[in-house]
């Protein structure tokens, strides 16, 4: 996917973006607590086609991005088709990128359009911590698996396997955590060592929270995101809006919120993204069929870009890395750029990566360029707050992200924007759109 | 052949009962070496003592913060030079003080003594290493760059310069003990562009066993620039001799990991473990009597017609065959010197008419008894020695073709040869030496795989010891 060459369309041929709606973004084990990641996808992808009035017959494909998979039906892309009664011959694909998820269903979704292999792809991500499986240890599954897969265990069997799975603390189910496999580490241990590292200081991380609530809930109050968010039916009723973010929050009630990872840290859950649960769904044509159905293009990807560094070392800098890559891809300067849309897994890694694109030493050392990529001016910086604020559904977060710049280009009527994910495994993911 | 010293010191109660006791009884540390190739960060966490400032501040900086070395600074006059790549690679240097704080321990301590000038001015080493030896970790590292004494524009500048490497070696000898070793550089003017490779071998585990030693760096071989730091040697074909055990299995199992293809060479009775050995590797064999008379067109054959030429050549088949001179038959004489010294200066002299490619290395196993001279190796001795004339004269004419050409001197490396050595000989070997235990082979291949490498280029015409820093032959 990682193209070293610079973008150029088959045949001309360009993917637009045509409009996104995700569900209201809500905290785990609250309202959207019974609804698995099918059916918050599902709930997406319906809004989505009737927001944008597309008869479904007009539709090729759905590319969908996950993160906690349910073991059993991984391909939810297809679950949804089929949860939805779309027609059958709508194929369906689910890609997974940690939190580059749903970016990676949009670009795998643009590149097919712009390889002539389809017309109308429907790509977004959801992810419901809520449902995460409870998994057991390999041991459990090893030995009771046969018996119960097999189907033939006497209740003999069952206890002579049970007394073999001693100690107790070897088989109790394990309470999922997203710590990276090679390093054991847990996400946050990591963004802690990098904000020391570059030395971000608590109070940095505050405002930076503060001021993503605050435009989130400006965003909201305004009815800016009135049409990106479609309400969702679950059993305990409809849920209309957002409950992550908190317009009254300050930087001084967020500075007496106590470190979470290290006793000495200084990322609290107030500069945190917190546990999500919800779905993001966009719709991007190639340029002729939407203005053939008398849809509105909003933005086109003029480039993307992934990069992969060592998660031992600064484990959320990868954006620092793509983004430059990116922008090179599409021909453009960071100074070129009206928006930035950086995913905010915590304060402590924007501010990182925001002080490496301003930093000349790093753009030498590390990208091998004379001149920095420049500052990120606060202004253009996640217009309508992110992450932290809003709440990030792995997966989700990348079609969310997506479509609030594609209306904001739209909107605004201003060209450019530039957007970086960061992604557990040391992954990084950018892209550059415009508007049409 | 299992150290029982170095076995007891890693038990704490006999650590403490010896040191409690002040029973006269070294018990070693044991070195700290890794598996595998060179990896990105070689120094990931190491806190680094940088005092001195010279003109490496810069390259040394670069080096450090891309390592993952936390730098300790001594003075503010040094925090310009590690600013820049302290925010690139997100290591911020930090000024320490003139003494450890309580518990504060270091991994290194580093001094740039490029900017020594008057004897007065090796006062800087005692104010650096008076307060915080006491603080250097177990398997620490000291390291002091200077210019050479050769280059020197006066007496007392020569006289400074010279005075850091007793310092060094004594230095080596105090800290030994906690496997912690201690080596300078001399850099020539100009070649500072060459320092990192080394500074990041002296300072990492790969030269778990060198120490004491002064290691010269020349911008005298051509260098594109080219330094990867990890699979330094991908892309390279490398000629091991003797490949089938000891030294030279380690040497072909190392320079693999680091990314060549090894072609592993030694005598047709030893196919069988020679073979273990080359498809370990993934490497070919060549089975080849190297003293034989058709040894170097057949080697040189080999690697032209396989392989398109070869990038690295490492001369370590070696016998021993000791006796005293009044005893020693023509026989003894003649194998030595054939095996030795002969069959390298003419496979050499082949592979330079072709199959070495330029930007080649070539690594020769010399000896401290090469260096020391020994009772009964007489022709051992001549052999190991002449390797270093060879070395010398070979580094200077190749430089033009970017060919860089080294010897390796072992000390007492834990292998057959030497476990075969009567026991109080052997201990007597083992501890003589600053670390106070015998190496590995594998630390005699990390050398060679340092010196194959392509960011070693300022090191060339050099003998560099892998001796734990063995009292004998200094």
């Amino acid at each position: 996917m990682a193209s070293k060459n610079g973008f150029k369309p088959a045949k001309g041929r360009r993917a637009v973006v045509v409009g996104g709606v995700r569900t209201p973004f809500c905290k785990a084990f609250t309202e959207l607590t019974e609804l698995d990641t099918i059916a918050l996808g599902s709930a997406a992808v319906a809004g989505l086609l009737k927001q944008l009035e597309l008869p479904a017959r007009e539709l090729d494909a759905v590319v969908w991005g996950g993160v906690v998979l349910p073991p059993l039906s991984v391909n939810i892309g297809r679950e949804i088709v089929l949860e939805l009664k779309l027609p059958a011959a709508v194929e369906a694909m689910t890609v997974t990128r940690a939190c580059a998820s749903g970016l990676q269903a949009i670009t795998t979704a643009a590149a097919a359009i712009e390889r002539g292999d389809a017309d109308v792809v429907i790509a977004g991500g959801s992810d419901s911590t809520s449902n995460a499986p409870i998994a057991f240890p390999p041991k459990v599954v090893q030995k009771l698996g046969p018996l119960v897969l097999g189907g033939k265990g006497t209740p003999a069997d069952y206890f002579g396997a049970l007394a073999q799975l001693m100690p107790l603390a070897d088989i109790l189910p394990r309470v999922p955590k997203i710590a990276e496999r090679t390093t054991g580490e847990v996400m946050g241990e990591a963004a802690e060592r990098m904000a020391k590292r570059n030395e971000i200081s608590r109070a940095a991380q505050d405002e930076f929270a503060a001021r993503s609530h605050h435009r989130a809930a400006r965003a909201i109050a305004s009815g800016r995101f009135d049409r990106e968010v479609s309400k969702v039916e679950a059993p305990g009723g409809w849920v209309h809006a957002d409950n992550l973010v908190r317009a009254d929050t300050s930087m001084e009630k967020l500075a007496k919120l106590k470190p979470v990872f290290a006793p000495d840290g200084t990322i609290t859950a107030g500069s945190a993204s917190p546990l999500t649960d919800g779905a993001a769904a966009t719709l991007l044509m190639s340029e002729e069929k939407a203005r053939a159905l008398g849809l509105t293009p909003l933005a086109a990807l003029r480039s993307w870009s992934y990069v992969g560094v060592d998660p031992a070392d600064q484990l959320l800098i990868g954006p620092a890395l793509c983004m430059p890559e990116a922008l090179d891809k599409a021909g453009m300067k960071l100074a070129d750029i009206d928006f930035v849309d950086l995913h905010e897994a915590f304060a402590a890694q924007v501010l990182s990566v925001i002080k490496a694109l301003a930093s000349p030493a790093f753009a030498r050392e590390r990208l091998g360029r004379s001149e920095a990529v420049g500052e990120i001016d606060v202004a253009r910086l996640n217009v309508h707050g992110g992450s932290i604020a809003i709440g990030h559904p792995f997966a989700a977060t990348g079609a969310r992200m997506v479509t609030t710049m594609a209306n904001e280009l739209a909107l605004s009527g201003k060209s450019t924007a530039l957007l970086g994910i960061c992604a557990a495994g040391g992954l990084g993911a950018a892209a550059v759109m415009e508007r049409v | 052949m299992t150290d029982m010293l170095l076995s007891l010191g890693q038990n704490r109660v006999a650590r403490n009962l010896v040191a409690r006791a002040k029973l006269p009884i070294p018990l070693p540390q044991r070195l700290d070496r890794i598996e595998g190739g060179s990896v990105e960060r070689p120094l990931e966490g190491k806190t680094v003592l940088v005092a001195g400032a010279g003109a490496l501040g810069e390259p040394l900086a670069r080096t450090l913060a891309r390592a993952g070395a936390e730098p300790w600074l001594r003075s503010e006059a040094q925090l310009a030079a590690f600013a820049g790549p302290g925010e690139a690679y997100a290591r911020p240097s930090k000024l320490i003080g003139a003494e450890p704080e309580a518990g504060q321990t270091v991994n290194a301590i580093v001094v740039d003594a490029t900017g020594f000038e008057l004897h007065a001015d090796l006062k800087l080493l005692w104010q650096i290493y008076n307060p915080w030896l006491k603080a250097l970790a177990q398997n620490g590292r000291s390291l002091i760059l200077a210019r050479p004494p050769e280059s020197a524009r006066r007496a007392d500048q020569a006289a400074v310069r010279a005075a850091l490497d007793g310092f060094n070696r004594s230095l080596a000898k105090e800290i030994g003990g906690k496997g912690a070793t201690a080596n300078l550089v001399y850099v020539d003017d100009g070649a500072e562009e060459r320092l990192s490779a080394v500074v990041r071998f002296l300072l990492s585990k790969p030269s778990a066993f060198i120490t004491a030693q002064p290691v010269r760096v020349s911008a005298q071989a051509r260098w594109d620039g080219e330094d990867p730091w990890t699979q330094p040697l991908a892309r390279k074909v490398a000629l091991v001799t003797g490949a089938g055990r000891g030294i030279g299995e380690a040497t072909a199992r190392v320079l693999a990991a680091e990314g060549a293809h090894v072609v592993c060479l030694d005598r047709p009775e030893d196919d069988a473990a020679l073979s273990l050995v080359a498809r370990d590797v993934g490497g070919s064999l060549l089975l080849c009597d190297v003293a034989a008379e058709d040894a170097p067109a057949k080697i040189a054959a080999y690697l032209t017609e396989k392989h398109g030429g070869v990038d690295i050549v490492v001369h370590n088949a070696g016998v021993t065959r000791d006796r005293t001179l009044a005893r020693m038959s023509e026989r003894l004489w003649d194998q030595v010197l054939e095996i030795n010294l002969g069959a390298i200066l003419s496979i050499t002299s082949r592979l330079l008419q072709g199959p070495l490619r330029d930007g080649g290395r070539i690594v020769s196993l010399s000896s401290i008894g090469g260096i020391a001279g020994n009772t009964g190796q007489t022709n051992y001795a001549a052999s190991k020695a002449g390797l270093i004339g060879m070395t010398r004269k070979l580094a200077s004419d190749l430089a033009p073709r970017a060919i860089t050409v080294n010897a390796v001197a072992p000390g007492f490396i834990e292998t057959r040869m030497t476990a075969a050595v009567p026991a109080v000989v052997r201990e007597v070997g083992r501890r003589l030496s600053a670390l106070g235990q015998g190496g590995q082979p594998e630390d005699v291949a990390r050398a060679i795989a340092f010196l194959s490498s392509p960011g070693s280029a300022g090191v060339t015409g050099g003998v560099l010891r892998v001796c734990g820093g063995a009292f004998l032959g200094a």
